[in-house]
């Protein structure tokens, strides 16, 4: 008899793949036909304002991640590198601008020859300044606009005035976004669109918080590719129905107690990035080690549930601001706290992400300050989002090993 | 029957034959080289002279799972830690520096790991480094010890990188600086790169095949942290906890 897979596989994942495919068509349509206009956009940049104004929108960052998981990063970056950009900046942005001078993308399988060409650039520095180098590079190559919004960081509590600050901002961009689109700004339909990205990142944050049961129905595994359309569809109503038939599977998994795992005795929480180029396989190893991680900083991000179609400009910028990696090391750990309690966590990963300090949560003490509070154990890796040179797998394997050992010897 | 526990690491491979009062009776560390099937057959082997082997055989290390003879794995930290806690049932933190990594575990006063650490992404401060230095220097790293005794005074060694700190060394035989002073900096290098794991706050217990054949830098972490042990054969203590996970301190099943 065939051993019983330690995965079960979410029968979403054929869905995904349409509607991801898709929303790569659309992007495809707009450039062929030139009817709509294409913004590329930062991953937690203004994507209900670009959707409303009827631009198709592209996110550099799910590309990077897409060259990531095939493991081809390692042929780019070093073509970057080349070209002036060091090893030690993001590998998302060296991975990625890297395939571009190769004339290379994961697209193809898609079925577009070449990332779609922008008429506009629209960032938001919350996630990090290095976007706007990365977006720079574009803008200059296709000579076309990039503009932006200005995030401060480091934040304890989002004041009124960091509000005003950023939905200043917010409506500044929209004279430009007319001008490029060639379309008015018709307030109706960003209320529309904030409407549909507050009702999807409802459904994200029920898909996420399905894993406080136990066992966990989803894993960061599976999330890590089910964020696609939260991440790249915000504001539309593909994400929605997305998240709609991905919600009732997992409640039908809650209801049969069937798990992400085939056996969850240990309940993980991974902070930091993923390792894109091994996520497959690290998510067999915990299997194999019994173990689920439940819950993450990274695919929580995108739970923007303080958006509100009745104050379109100041939600929005309350909700991009109010992320987690926009906040103050306190204010971090008191919502790492929380997550390690409701998802009744038994220990907690760091991934030490080489290229990128700012989804990197272990480097100021922050780990130790929440262990003295928490008790829970952790364990750090060093490894990286893209770059797998930064990582050692059999160093990170025996990490891994051990530390649910560890947890199981104290249980 | 007699036990056999073996650490399959990335420079040697440790081997300890246990009998059924967890009395080691023998052991042999052969280089590991690119075939862990075969240098584990050879200690098997070795042992299996006069003895009969229980299998299956306990496994740590990078190779574990590369055996061809029945055998259950295990983290080499958990063996290790295990094996410490056997000699010293007490609250510990054990640095065990090997050929690729440096290990810190801390133990609690009832044996359970309650943190433990590897050495970042460089070699920096492991064996590898060693090496690479001994041979950039021309010089047996057996003979490194020796060196170090005869040192006046050490130099600083301060690089994060193996190759860097090559490049520094050669930077100081230049100004003229004498062998003797330049290998007891490398040793206090190796040092530092420890004192970055954790702080320390209980007995330190020093393991590993690095220590074991250049005690000059279980004297140096003696210096430092003067409640600091070393026992005998540290380098097959992980081999040996591998065979006492398995079968509990008083030797039962």
């Amino acid at each position: 008899m065939p051993d019983k897979p330690l995965i079960r596989k979410l029968k979403a994942a054929e869905t995904l793949r349409q509607v991801m495919g898709d929303y790569y068509q659309r992007l495809k349509n707009a450039q062929d036909s030139g009817e709509q206009r294409v913004a590329w956009c930062s991953s937690v940049g203004p994507a209900e304002l670009l959707y409303a104004m009827d631009f198709e929108v592209y996110f550099p960052e799910n590309h990077a991640a897409m060259i990531g998981a095939s493991k081809k990063a390692n042929q780019y970056i070093p073509v970057s590198v080349a070209n002036g950009y060091s090893p030690d900046i993001c590998s998302y942005l060296t991975s990625d601008i890297g395939a571009f001078l190769k004339g290379e993308t994961p697209l193809k399988k898609m079925g577009l020859d070449s990332v779609p060409r922008p008429d506009i650039l629209v960032y938001n520095t919350n996630q990090c300044r290095e976007v706007v180098d990365w977006f720079k590079f574009y803008a200059d190559h296709f000579k076309v606009p990039i503009v932006g919004i200005n995030t401060p960081l480091n934040l304890g509590e989002v004041s009124p005035g960091t509000v005003k600050y950023i939905s200043d901002q917010y409506r500044q961009l929209v004279p430009v976004l007319e001008t490029v689109s060639g379309r008015k700004f018709v307030p109706e339909r960003f209320k529309a669109a904030v409407g549909l990205s507050r009702d999807a990142c409802e459904l994200w944050k029920e898909v996420l918080e399905t894993a406080v049961h136990r066992p966990a129905p989803i894993n960061f595994f599976d999330a890590s590719i089910h964020m696609g359309p939260i991440v790249v569809m915000r504001g539309t109503s593909y994400a929605l129905e997305y998240y709609q038939l991905l919600l009732s599977e997992l409640k039908e998994r809650l209801k049969d107690g069937v798990g992400a795992v085939a056996k969850e005795q240990f309940r993980i929480y991974w902070e930091g990035m993923p390792l894109w180029y091994n996520l497959s396989l690290l998510a067999k190893l915990f299997a194999r080690l019994d173990a689920c991680v439940v819950a993450s900083t990274y695919c929580n991000s995108w739970i923007f549930d303080d958006l509100d179609p009745d104050h379109p400009f100041e939600s929005s910028a309350l909700a991009y601001t109010k992320l987690f990696i926009v906040r103050s090391d306190s204010v971090k750990q008191q919502l790492l706290a929380e997550h390690l309690d409701r998802f009744s966590i038994d220990g907690i990963i760091y991934h030490d992400a080489k290229t990128c300090p700012r989804n990197t949560n272990n480097q100021h003490g922050l780990q130790v300050r929440l262990h003295d509070l928490t008790g829970v154990p952790y364990l750090e890796i060093s490894g990286d989002l893209n770059d797998s040179r930064c990582f050692s797998r059999e160093q990170g394997i025996i990490a891994i090993e051990t530390f649910l050992q560890q947890i199981a010897m104290d249980k | 029957m007699y036990y056999v526990g073996l650490d399959l690491g990335s420079s040697y491979t440790k081997g300890v034959l246990v009998d059924q009062d967890n009395t080691v009776c023998d052991r042999l560390a052969l280089k590991t080289g690119y075939d862990f099937k075969s240098v584990s057959q050879q200690i098997i082997d070795h042992f299996s002279r006069g003895h009969a082997i229980e299998y299956p055989i306990y496994t740590c290390g990078y190779g574990r799972e590369q055996v061809d003879i029945p055998f259950t794995a295990m983290s080499e930290i958990i063996a290790l830690a295990r094996a410490v806690y056997d000699y010293y049932p007490q609250k510990t933190e054990v640095i065990d520096i090997g050929g690729q990594d440096t290990k810190y575990i801390r133990i609690s006063d009832t044996g359970i790991v309650e943190k433990f650490k590897l050495n970042r992404k460089c070699a920096a401060g492991t064996g590898a480094f060693l090496e690479e230095i001994a041979f950039r220097l021309n010089v047996p790293p057996e003979k490194f010890n020796e060196f170090a005794l005869q040192s006046t005074q050490a130099t600083e060694i301060n690089s994060f990188c193996t190759v860097f700190a090559v490049s520094e060394i050669i930077g100081l035989i230049k100004e003229g600086a004498p062998l003797p002073d330049i290998v007891l900096g490398i040793y206090r290098s190796i040092i530092k790169r420890c004192e970055e794991m954790a702080p320390l706050q209980n007995t330190l217990v020093v393991t590993g095949g690095i220590p074991e054949y250049h005690p000059m830098i279980v004297s140096l972490f003696k210096k430092l942290w003067p409640a600091t042990e070393n026992p005998a054969h540290s380098q097959f203590l992980a081999a040996y906890g591998c065979v006492l996970l398995h079968r509990g301190s008083t030797g039962e099943d």
